[in-house]
């Protein structure tokens, strides 16, 4: 197969590769999507390292893996089916997070039958598969589909392990800053929500002469009758949609 | 660097978790913030988009000034370094080299502070709040210290985030909330003078601060007594100006 050479005519391998990865560290960017960077993983793989096709496989939360990005239909197609057989060189990458290859899908007494005849079918025949792992944790695997047989030279692989271990690393990276903005979102709405609570209370003390607590159960006894969130009905109150008089009449239901 | 970098952690995690005596909770934090940096005190302000919401923790009583003071004035070492986004020094409160801060410099001065320093709390883009270090010597921080501080306000930062996981979604963790002074009674005030006046809170608590300032007290005191009942905003006489009550 050739190498579709779509960077620059005569850039060395290596500034091609140099390049790829920091496209792929380059995660600062406000609509960083892990679909398109892996697409993007993938793609590389096929156009500097000249691999046949590329195919990538992260775990979602429940461990179960998931096809995210191929660099072809046809490669998409074939590690569906790996997921579905339950077989081939990315699960076996994943468990045991260590790379995982078949130089001869046809000749070899192959660990994956169904795979094996299903990749040689889509004109591939040898496999490798590479980890997505930062020091204990395996989030995936890259899968290497070769057309001829026999193993992929040395530096290849080296090669496709960096761009997997960046991108695995902006994944990982992403992730955490996900979930600290969750984390901070939730403390930002906790301590407004308490806010708009204690300044509802004042409200209600000073219309109604309660002092704070029994304006607090007042609130909290309107919103528990009306199955209205606590917040909610401070809110109403604050912003006067809601009279504190209206709070101690009993619920028309 | 790295290995600088990486040897400060340890140093600082260090003393967080070999206090022995059980819990790691705010109160911990601060105090290790002030140990880490060498400085007379430190306090951890939690800010929401544009305001303070209070204090998470402070090691000391000058700490604890520092951070009333600006939660009052609205102005100060710890606001500055999360709305610039970078850390805030004024390594001699008393004679800065740029004057800043003219509400908030002399009645810290007065309580013994001398130097005070801002360290913006965040992890990655996600912006918290700032730490606060105060000395009670004038001078700038060390070096070491400087960078003590920056690793200090990292850890913070998650470790603030870590204490708020696995809290229910509309709750503040328990471990946030204890020894925490998010001036809920300045916000009660402010429901009752929006009454009082007839005016909307945001405008209340502009009141409120005002008449803090206007009469040289604090505004958690003030805020006090309207919810006590001792002040007013709407004196039956009509007049525009609060009253005490006696």
């Amino acid at each position: 197969m050739a190498n579709t050479d779509v960077i620059g005519g005569s850039v060395p391998r290596e500034a091609l590769l140099a390049r790829a990865l920091v496209e792929l560290a380059d995660t600062l960017v406000a609509d960083f999507d892990v679909v398109e960077l892996l697409t993007r993983l993938a793609d590389r793989c096929v156009e500097v390292l000249g691999v046949g096709a590329a195919g990538l496989m992260l775990a979602g939360p429940d461990g179960e893996l998931r096809v995210m990005a191929s660099s072809s239909e046809a490669t998409r197609v074939l590690e569906l089916f790996e997921l579905q057989a339950s077989e081939g060189p990315c699960l076996d990458c994943y468990r045991s997070g260590e790379p995982v290859m078949d130089q001869d899908l046809a000749t070899s007494n192959s660990r994956w039958p169904r795979f094996a005849a299903e990749t040689l079918a889509a004109g591939f025949h040898s496999v490798q598969s590479l980890p997505m792992r930062l020091r204990g944790t395996v989030i995936g695997a890259l899968n290497l589909f070769q057309v001829g047989t026999g193993e992929m030279p040395g530096a290849d692989i080296e090669g496709a392990q960096a761009l997997a271990d960046v991108a695995t690393i902006a994944i990982l990276q992403h992730r955490a800053a996900l979930e600290a903005q969750v984390l901070n979102q939730q403390l930002q709405h906790a301590l407004n929500s308490r806010i708009v609570i204690e300044q509802a209370k004042g409200m209600v003390a000073e219309r109604s002469g309660l002092n704070m607590e029994l304006a607090f159960s007042a609130l909290r006894t309107y919103a528990r009758n009306h199955n209205l969130r606590l917040v909610d009905v401070a809110r109403e109150v604050i912003d006067g949609s809601l009279a504190p008089s209206v709070l101690r009449a009993k619920p028309s239901r | 660097m790295s290995e600088a970098g990486g040897g400060r952690r340890e140093r600082i995690l260090g003393l967080l978790v070999g206090h022995g005596d059980g819990g790691f909770g705010t109160k911990r934090l601060c105090q290790v913030c002030a140990e880490a940096t060498g400085t007379s005190g430190a306090g951890v302000m939690l800010m929401g988009d544009e305001v303070p919401h209070g204090s998470l923790c402070t090691s000391n009583k000058m700490s604890d000034l520092i951070e009333q003071l600006q939660y009052a004035l609205g102005e100060g070492p710890c606001i500055d370094a999360y709305h610039q986004d970078r850390p805030v020094l004024e390594p001699d409160l008393d004679r800065p080299s740029t004057p800043r801060w003219l509400a908030f410099a002399p009645p810290a001065i007065e309580a013994g502070v001398r130097a005070v320093f801002g360290f913006p709390l965040q992890v990655g883009a996600v912006r918290l709040g700032a730490l606060n270090l105060c000395c009670d010597r004038p001078g700038p921080l060390s070096d070491d210290q400087h960078a003590d501080a920056l690793v200090m306000a990292e850890v913070a930062a998650q470790a603030i985030l870590v204490l708020q996981t696995g809290a229910p979604p509309d709750k503040l963790a328990l471990a946030l909330e204890a020894g925490a002074d998010f001036h809920y009674v300045v916000h009660q005030a402010a429901g009752m003078v929006a009454a009082q006046l007839e005016v909307r809170v945001g405008q209340a608590l502009v009141r409120l601060r005002a008449y803090a300032f206007g009469n040289d007290r604090p505004l958690t005191e003030v805020a006090k007594d309207v919810v006590d009942k001792k002040l007013r905003f709407d004196p039956p006489s009509g007049e525009n100006d609060p009253v005490p009550l006696s």
